[in-house]
């Protein structure tokens, strides 16, 4: 698989996610631990993944 | 001296700042349509995460997402944290629009648009969706100011006259000089942002006596809040999708953001840009969402959830004077994406309709001038929606699901973007139908009310949208040269710059 096709499958896993921790893993979980963290752990990790892709960019000007 | 005093004072205060920060950016404008409308792109990393910032975040945080988070809970946080996990999408856009911007000398994505589809009417049609649609979002930025500014005076500032302060502040801040002017007072105006929110968060959560019991009040107090869905049926996942899909595609589909994708200076710059973004939008995301938990705990009942931060801000519990600034760091939170808004509208208008149909012999200074006029004509539009929604009561017109219901219109350009970079075989019809029947879908299931299986209407729009564009795309005949030239360079100069 090319890096960009696993980029989008990275991507693909992230929103599912999104939809299935929550509503069918934590839904009886009416604590901070449940959704609350769940939701800004899934976040952070999208994030840290773009940054390892952005730090990888090279300037093109040369 | 009264608190309606300070107000007033510290409105002025700040619209003296921006006006200066506006005034020295004028300084260095040169001439052209590429440098009032991207700054020549030509915009160090700092300022353009900053002004990407600014404009992606408006009043609707720190008032609109706050009063979500106050009616529906956790909900709010998913849904908004779903638009910064859509940001990953960067990785591979930013590099796309950034190559193709400096080779082509796109001045909107719009007409990138029609370059790439060879075609003037895909970025007219894109353009119009845009002048639709991006009204009620910057109109439900005035009425975040106005609301604002009627709460902490105690109602003694009359929400109109909230509203026209933040009208003429975009104004200016647009036309004094173009994509400077706004990229300086938007950095400005989110360090702003950033710092009085955190600031009075902390003074909240202290007061609620420090996180740990804040979080211990709060289970024990709204436990109900704290899933999905409410037990008051809050955040079905229906209701997620169709808030979500328009805020996961915002970066592309909302112009005012994707034309901050051309003016980084450098490779560098656009890293920069998109990781000091990411930073931001986490914060500021998680204080907006603890900000409207913090006021469920301390002005509960309230009617109108958008009220929440003014509701809050008022509590004798926050000093005055923190509560002025933090009115402020919202108020600028609004007018930096209302004036984006402005800037990008008049590029397209200038660029799209009258040089693209109206007048394709006009001069350089001559579209220049068009745009110029447009940017004072919007606002005012928007001013009029904004009067006309401040009296509409209800979920549907509150400040997040309306600016939800914008992008979900603004959705509609998203497969028509896609296809310019990532498939050949798009065409111009097929761009052009999805683009107009998605958004009436939109429009018409917005309007009536009507939710056909419990879906919304962005929803509904792009599955339309969708099917459209690769159905009409596979029957007509895609401009085969111009596909293979632009994919095929952005291939080569992907490779060179590491992108993926």
């Amino acid at each position: 698989m090319t890096k960009s096709a696993w980029g989008w499958t990275w991507f693909g896993f992230l929103l599912a996610l999104d939809i299935a921790i929550p509503w069918f893993v934590l839904t009886r979980v009416e604590r901070l631990s449940g959704a609350f963290l769940f939701w800004t752990i899934w976040a952070a990790a999208a994030i840290i993944s773009a940054f390892i892709i952005l730090l990888k960019w090279r300037g093109v000007e040369k | 001296m009264s608190a309606t005093f300070w107000v007033w004072f510290g409105i002025a205060a700040y619209i003296a700042v921006g006006l200066g920060i506006a005034l020295m950016a004028r300084r260095k404008l040169g001439v052209g349509v590429s440098e009032f409308f991207l700054a020549n792109r030509r915009v160090g990393g700092f300022i353009s995460a900053l002004t990407y910032s600014a404009t992606t975040y408006s009043a609707f945080m720190m008032v609109g997402l706050a009063g979500l988070t106050y009616l529906t809970g956790v909900g709010a946080l998913g849904f908004e944290l779903t638009y910064l996990c859509g940001m990953f999408m960067m990785v591979f856009f930013l590099p796309r629009f950034w190559l193709v911007g400096k080779k082509y000398g796109y001045i909107s994505p719009t007409e990138l648009l029609s370059d790439r589809y060879q075609n003037k009417g895909v970025g007219a049609t894109t353009a119009i969706l845009a002048l639709v649609f991006l009204v009620p979002y910057g109109a439900v930025q005035l009425m975040g100011v106005g609301y604002l500014m009627n709460g902490i005076s105690g109602g003694a500032i009359p929400v109109v006259a909230g509203i026209i302060i933040a009208v003429v502040c975009a104004i200016a801040w647009s036309s004094i000089a173009g994509l400077r002017s706004v990229a300086w007072t938007d950095a400005f105006q989110a360090l702003i942002m950033i710092v009085t929110s955190a600031a009075v968060l902390g003074v909240v959560i202290a007061a609620l006596g420090g996180f740990g019991a804040f979080f211990s009040k709060l289970e024990a107090a709204s436990p109900g809040l704290l899933t999905v869905p409410t037990a008051k049926g809050a955040w079905n996942i229906n209701m997620f999708i169709g808030l979500a899909l328009p805020w996961l595609f915002f970066l592309i589909s909302n112009p005012q953001v994707s034309q901050r994708l051309f003016i980084p200076k450098s490779v560098t710059a656009m890293k920069q840009m998109l990781g000091g973004f990411l930073i931001f939008g986490f914060i500021y995301t998680l204080i907006s969402v603890l900000w409207g938990f913090s006021a469920t705990l301390l002005v509960p009942g309230l009617e109108n959830a958008d009220l929440a931060t003014p509701k809050l801000l008022s509590l004798t519990m926050i000093p005055t004077g923190l509560a002025i600034v933090v009115m402020i760091g919202i108020t600028a939170a609004a007018i930096s994406t209302i004036d984006s808004i402005l800037l990008t509208l008049s590029s397209v208008w200038a660029r799209d309709i009258h040089r693209g149909l109206i007048n394709p012999k006009v001069s350089e200074k001559g579209e220049l001038r068009v745009g110029q006029w447009v940017i004072p004509i919007m606002a005012i539009i928007a001013f009029l929606f904004a009067l006309w929604v401040a009296e509409k009561p209800g979920l549907d017109y509150m400040i997040a699901p309306l600016s939800s219901a914008a992008s979900a219109g603004l959705l509609m350009a998203v497969p028509a973007i896609f296809g310019a970079f990532f498939w050949k075989r798009a065409t111009a019809p097929g761009a052009m139908v999805s683009c107009i029947t998605g958004a009436v879908v939109v429009l018409v299931l917005q309007l009536t009310g009507w939710r056909p299986m419990g879906w919304w209407p962005g929803t509904w729009g792009f599955i339309v949208c969708v099917i459209l564009f690769i159905g009409v795309s596979l029957s007509t005949r895609p401009p085969k040269e111009k596909a293979e030239e632009f994919i095929g360079y952005l291939r080569g100069a992907l490779k060179k710059g590491n992108f993926i």
